[in-house]
């Protein structure tokens, strides 16, 4: 207490007991005895003849004043002394808290009392002082009431309880009944500012907090209290504290926890048979040594992990097996702060508050935000941005302030919060405490895990947890009693007192040096051997402790909190993401510079002039188009993981507070990925509009952005997958490369699918079903065909082309492969060779005239091989052979011809395309600018050493895939040879760009699913949990898994 | 059979047209349109005289021989660009510059030019694919021939071989209008270098006498020619080739009659042929024959 407060102080006093009959000698002693309690010896003499002065001042008058015979009078406060108490009164308002305004106004009437003279003169300077201090009439009457009054009927407050042996019939009062206690103890409530006064009526050999009790005063009986009677059961803060919550207008929330243990996969105990019985308007601390699981037990307390053993219930509902009933009762605070680092101090709290509240208007919520921010006080400080512990742009109490304020605003019932004071000044720490002390008044149950608390913060609580190593549970109970209990156990002299009696200062380290004390070799050094093992605590634990475990009636759950529904969840989602987005300058300059320059650089560096004479660009010269095409699928591919591979990540800890909100996690993922989905369609029509232009890529662009896009907005939900399964920004910029390599070889464009190894599919019919599974294959193959189909040049040729492809095939590989085979038995045959032709040979033969026989042509021009079932190893003949050879000759000229036909076709159309001159430069124009001679190449296959290959007893058509339609038409076989114009869909043929844009958003849809229902974190879960089995180092791999697996979803 | 083919041609115009028409449905499908398809078989020249009658032009290693041992210094100038290539759209121009490039891509062999070469070698491919004839030139090991001057004899066997083969198999496939355009690309391509060469005196005069000789060779190809006149761009050709016969009318080829002797070489009896013809020819005609060489020759080129 401060000079000038004492000062002000004993004014008042002096003011108060100069009065009418003036200053008895009662009064003098209570002033007295409250110096003492302050001061040294010196300084009390000091004070009291301040006081003294201060009282005698102004006597003679008030003597006058005060005559005997006009006593019956009520006579009236001097107007000097009226203002001279408000004056004081405003200047003590101006330094105290209210809490300390309400003691010095309980001291005030206890100074009245200690004469008992209530005259309206000195009711009325403490109804100034009063009122100055913004303390209500009913808690003012109430003051003055349990200051003055003994008998029970008189005292019929809700604010008031009374412990006594005998029961009292009062309507209001709270009654504790307790056998053994002779008088009564009487306590008061101030509700406003949560403070406990105490008061006995007699004499008696109480002990609060291990210090005698006088029935002369009036005693605050502060948080972690206990009152002790000679020989009965002392009475704690809490059975007080939850006296006058049982039945406020607060839900009674029961919390109990009984037998929890946790067993790693790796079979390393986490916890062990942990026992907690609790109630609404509680602070209880978890503490413990570091390791000794306090963060997993919160973690299981709160439902983030689930318990090996026992269960966790909240007013009898199973906490992990009924989540569903418990939606938002619980709110988690963890150790680091949950905050959208580009956002500011505001807009944090506002969208918070937008999630939790749907009735809420604009103005009120406004309104509630700013009114937290203040009681943080963080008002100030609203419009900073957060920024990340790096680079602080607010500090680091206030940072936990704003994140406390979070959960604040929303109030849930039970409240976990995890090493609020870790890291901060004891002033930021007591001040985040008396934060979490004031939800407790209002009827919530919060548990702190706390390390290493001041004493100040350590009385605060209600109850104390002590874990120690292993996950045992070695204490529970009252924070005082703590050092006690273990002081006893100790042996150590003064065991029985908990705090300093002069200070009153209690050491929470020493529970702590006692539990970890370790035995002192022979020489006097310490050894690394415990005196008592953290099983031996626990044992003497569990014999002095065993919780009630009764089963009560319990109250309906509050009502979750009303969150918005699916959409507005979306909105508010996405406008937070948004802003945060934009908020970081540097992101988004970088994301939407990051397609055009690529762009500028790819296509500006391949933007290739054949012709060493010419600086003229040609397109259809270009060579480097085909790279480009691929270059566009792992260009869209990397910028979209880019853009998302951190998102989730970034937020887990935001979700993991979110968590406990139960807001939807689909419209959270949706509002990231509009974002994301927004982000890639620009960055695609940047890339698409700079790169194509540059390299004279003329048209389509719509279809070149569907591709970009797609892809990218695939890669965006991959991004987003593995953000949310991996724990560090490192892991997740390692797995880049192990998506996007596979995709850049089993693209078909570095290389041939012909030409990978035949293990996994290289060289087959159909594209390596291992690269049926990379999106960039089917974007890529998209791109191919779209642009060699549907340019503006062969668009015009294409169907007939591919008509003249087909013809040409057939007859000049085809039908002549098949020759060779019939006129290679024949030659055999004549030089008497052994076997003349192979089983699979005739194989080979049946196949393919029976495919050539099913041809619709084949029907209607009557060009059928009725012998097919001669095709046999057995009937194969050299009539056979002849009449297979005039088949084939029929079919071959029949191909020639059609051949012929179409290729004069296609020549007479170019003809006439460049019949005069001008045509032929508009031809030739149309020609350069739309086609590309090495682009049709690749989609040709013009370079294969073979045409055709045998694949078992089939030929497989290897040149001019791009004009070759999908071969197996079966209902449901979508897959092809590369480059095909068309796929096969259900018997039906869909252009390929369509069907592989539509793949490339089915692979979307399935990583979307894998993403909501968080498939990968689960597998790598699993693996953990496989590799923890295995092995011992993989275990601890495990261990460090499961420890920073935190929840980060929904 | 002029009618004949117009008929195929409006049915398969309508087949394209209906192809066009439905082209988001996957009804491409060849057999589909063969349906509806008159199929054809064009009456024509008998193929075998055709083709016995192609393989009277000399081929383009005969002329760069003959050249090489003339000591003519070689010129990269005459020959067709490799960048002419773009302005070959139709299966006309195409088969005549595939001769054409043929026809330089074996004249540059024998200067051991093995860079250049590539350039030629790709085109010749190029065309050839662009006739749907591309089975014929094995690119990747005429690539790795070319690479070595070593190997020139190969790349010319191949080469050359590839070109009879072509020739061949286009009649084969009744595109023997094809064939008589290739071997008159590399007909007149050679003609064009032999006029338009730079050369000594004595060597002048063997060449100009080859040359003289090739008066027979026109007379063939016109005849060929002929064949397909109801093609426009065959009857334009035509014209021109008139006009070169003209000028090669002026030349005369008298034949002188000797008696057949009978010789032993290599222990077999064979009757030898004395009788000679002799080309009378000088340099004015060799110049004007030249001038119209070349007006043809550019005119096909571009």
């Amino acid at each position: 207490m401060s000079e000038e407060i004492l000062k002000a102080l004993m004014q008042l006093f002096a003011i108060i007991a100069k009065q009418d009959v003036g200053l008895t000698e009662n009064e003098r002693k209570f002033v007295e005895n409250f110096l003492k309690q302050q001061l040294n010896e010196s300084a009390v003499k000091e004070y009291l003849a301040l006081f003294d002065s201060f009282s005698k001042a102004g006597r003679p008058l008030e003597q006058i004043t005060a005559d005997p015979e006009i006593d019956n009078k009520p006579k009236l406060t001097s107007v000097k002394d009226s203002v001279k108490t408000l004056g004081i009164a405003k200047k003590i308002n101006k330094t105290l808290t209210q809490k300390q305004k309400v003691v010095v106004l309980v001291r005030l009437f206890e100074l009245v009392n200690s004469d008992k003279n209530f005259t309206p003169q000195r009711m009325a300077i403490v109804d100034t002082a009063a009122e100055v201090f913004n303390i209500s009439k009913e808690e003012l009457n109430a003051i003055a009431s349990f200051v003055g009054e003994n008998k029970s009927d008189k005292l019929d407050f809700p604010d008031v309880l009374f412990i006594q042996s005998e029961e009292i019939d009062n309507k209001h009062s709270h009654f504790i009944k307790s056998s053994q206690l002779n008088g009564r103890i009487i306590i008061l409530r101030v509700k406003s500012v949560d403070l406990y006064f105490l008061r006995i009526t007699r004499e008696s050999e109480l002990l609060l907090n291990g210090l005698p009790i006088s029935n002369q005063r009036i005693y605050l009986f502060a948080n972690g209290s206990v009152l002790k009677q000679p020989n009965g059961k002392p009475i704690f803060y809490t059975d007080i504290a939850a006296k006058f919550f049982s039945d406020s207008s607060v839900v009674n929330v029961s919390f109990t926890a009984e037998n929890i243990g946790l067993t790693f996969p790796n079979r390393h105990v986490g916890l062990r048979n942990i026992n907690i019985e609790e109630q609404s308007g509680k602070m209880i601390a978890i503490m413990g040594g570091s390791g000794v699981g306090k963060t997993i037990l919160i973690n299981v307390l709160s439902g983030i992990d689930d318990p090996t053993t026992g269960i966790v219930k909240i007013n009898g509902i199973n906490l992990h097996h009924e989540k569903e009933k418990i939606k938002g009762i619980i709110g988690y605070i963890p150790q680091d702060d949950l905050l959208v680092e580009d956002l500011t101090v505001y807009e944090n709290l506002y969208y918070s508050t937008r999630l939790v509240y749907r009735d809420l208007t604009e103005v009120q919520i406004n309104k509630k935000v700013d009114k937290v921010l203040t009681s943080l006080g963080l008002y100030q400080s609203r419009n900073m941005k957060v920024g990340n512990l790096l680079d602080k742009k607010i500090s680091g109490g206030q940072r936990k302030r704003l994140n406390m304020g979070l959960e604040l605003i929303r109030e849930p019932a039970i409240l976990f919060v995890d090493e609020p004071t870790s890291g901060l000044s004891s002033r930021d720490s007591e001040n985040i405490m008396e934060l979490l002390r004031e939800l407790t008044v209002r009827g919530k149950l919060v548990f702190v895990v706390i390390h290493q608390p001041s004493s100040e913060i350590y009385k605060m609580f209600d109850n104390v947890i002590i874990l120690d190593e292993g996950g045992h549970q070695i204490y529970y109970g009252n924070p005082l009693e703590a050092v006690i209990y273990f002081k006893k156990l100790d042996n150590q002299i003064n065991s029985d007192i908990g705090e300093c009696s002069q200070c009153g200062n209690v050491n929470p380290e020493t529970i702590f040096s006692i539990i970890e004390s370790r035995i002192v070799d022979e020489y006097g050094r310490t050894t690394n051997t415990r005196k008592v093992l953290p099983q031996e605590w626990s044992r003497y634990y569990k014999r002095n402790n065993k919780l009630s475990g009764e089963q009560k009636e319990f109250d309906p759950l509050p009502d979750a909190f009303k969150k918005p529904n699916w959409f507005n969840q979306l909105k508010i989602f996405f406008s937070r993401d948004l802003f945060s987005k934009m908020a970081n300058t540097q992101y988004m300059v970088l994301n939407f510079l990051e397609a055009p320059v690529l762009a500028f650089l790819l296509a500006y560096v391949i933007r290739y002039i054949d012709n060493p004479a010419s600086d003229i660009y040609i397109f259809r010269d270009n060579e480097n188009i085909m790279p480009y095409l691929f270059m566009i699928t792992i260009v869209a591919l990397f910028v979209g993981l880019i853009v998302s591979a951190e998102d989730i990540y970034k937020d887990r800890k935001i979700l993991k507070r979110e968590s406990f909100l139960n807001l939807s996690r689909s419209s959270y993922l949706f509002s990231k990925l509009s974002i994301l989905f927004i982000i890639s369609a620009i960055q695609a029509l940047l890339f698409i509009l700079i790169g194509n232009s540059i390299l004279g890529i003329k048209g389509m662009y719509f279809e070149y952005w569907l591709i970009f896009f797609s892809v990218s907005a695939l890669a965006n939900v991959l991004g987003l997958n593995i953000s949310a399964a991996f724990n560090s920004a490192v892991t997740i910029y390692i797995i880049i490369p192990f998506l996007i390599i596979p995709q850049m070889v089993l693209t078909g464009a570095m290389f041939s699918f012909d030409k990978i190894n035949r293990r996994i599919g290289g060289g087959q019919e159909k594209v390596p079903v291992i690269a049926e599974i990379m999106p960039t294959r089917w974007a890529f193959e998209a791109l191919v065909v779209n642009q060699f189909v549907n340019n503006n040049y062969e668009k015009q040729f294409y169907e007939i082309r591919k008509l003249e492809s087909q013809f040409n095939y057939k007859n000049v590989y085809y039908i002549s492969e098949l020759k060779g085979f019939v006129e290679n038995y024949r030659a055999k045959i004549m030089t008497n060779d052994s076997i003349p032709i192979s089983k699979n040979n005739i194989e080979l033969l049946y196949n393919e005239i029976t495919k050539e026989n099913n041809l619709p042509f084949a029907l209607n021009h009557n060009i059928i091989f009725d012998k097919t079932d001669h095709i046999n190893p057995a009937d194969f003949s050299m009539e056979l052979a002849a009449e297979i050879l005039i088949y084939l000759d029929d079919l071959q000229n029949y191909y020639r011809i059609n051949f012929n036909n179409f290729n004069e076709a296609i020549d007479q159309k170019i003809s006439s395309m460049v019949s005069t001159p001008k045509k032929q430069k508009e031809y030739q124009q149309l020609y350069n600018n739309y086609f590309n001679t090495y682009l049709s190449h690749f989609a040709r296959n013009t370079m294969v050493p073979m045409p055709l290959v045998r694949l078992d007893n089939e030929l497989i058509q290897k040149i001019d895939p791009i004009y070759l339609d999908p071969q197996d038409r079966r209902l449901l076989s979508f897959r092809t040879h590369f480059l095909s114009p068309y796929k096969n869909f259900l018997g039906k043929l869909i252009p390929t760009f369509y069907f592989n844009v539509m793949i490339i958003w089915l692979f979307t849809i399935i990583a979307y699913i894998l993403l909501y229902f968080n498939g990968l974190k689960r597998l790598l879960n699993k693996l953990a949990q496989l590799s923890g089995k295995a092995e011992k180092v993989t275990g601890r791999l495990a261990i460090y898994t499961q420890k920073i697996s935190e929840k980060t979803t929904y | 059979m002029k009618k004949l083919k117009l008929i195929s041609i409006v049915f398969l115009a309508l087949g394209i047209l209906s192809l066009s028409s439905c082209r988001q449905g996957p009804k491409g499908e060849a057999t589909d349109l063969l349906n509806d398809t008159l199929i054809s078989a064009k009456v024509r020249m008998d193929d075998k005289l055709i083709g016995e009658m192609i393989s009277s032009i000399p081929n383009p290693v005969e002329m760069s021989a003959l050249l090489q041992k003339s000591g003519v210094v070689y010129s990269q100038e005459l020959l067709n660009p490799v960048e002419n290539i773009k302005n070959y759209n139709t299966n006309f121009k195409r088969a005549i510059n595939i001769g054409v490039y043929g026809t330089d891509l074996v004249y540059m062999n024998i200067y051991d030019r093995t860079i250049a070469t590539l350039k030629y070698l790709s085109n010749v491919r190029e065309l050839a694919a662009d006739l749907r004839v591309e089975q014929f030139f094995d690119y990747k090991t005429l690539n790795r021939l070319s690479e070595s001057s070593r190997n020139i004899d190969s790349v010319l066997f191949i080469t050359n071989s590839g070109f009879d083969n072509m020739s061949r198999y286009l009649i084969e496939q009744q595109r023997g209008n094809l064939a008589v355009l290739i071997s008159f690309g590399t007909w007149i391509e050679s003609i064009y270098i032999a006029t338009h060469l730079k050369t000594v005196p004595p060597h002048r005069e063997t060449i100009n006498m080859r040359i003289g000789e090739q008066k027979r060779v026109l007379d063939n190809i016109i005849l060929l020619m002929n064949t397909f006149k109801q093609d426009p761009a065959f009857a334009e050709l035509i014209d021109d080739l008139m006009i070169l016969k003209k000028e090669f009318e002026k030349v005369t080829i008298t034949y002188v009659y000797n008696e057949p002797t009978i010789q032993e070489i290599n222990g077999m009896v064979v009757l030898v042929d004395n009788s000679r013809s002799e080309v009378n020819i000088d340099q004015d005609i060799v110049d004007q024959i030249a001038a119209s060489v070349a007006i043809i020759r550019n005119k096909i080129i571009n």
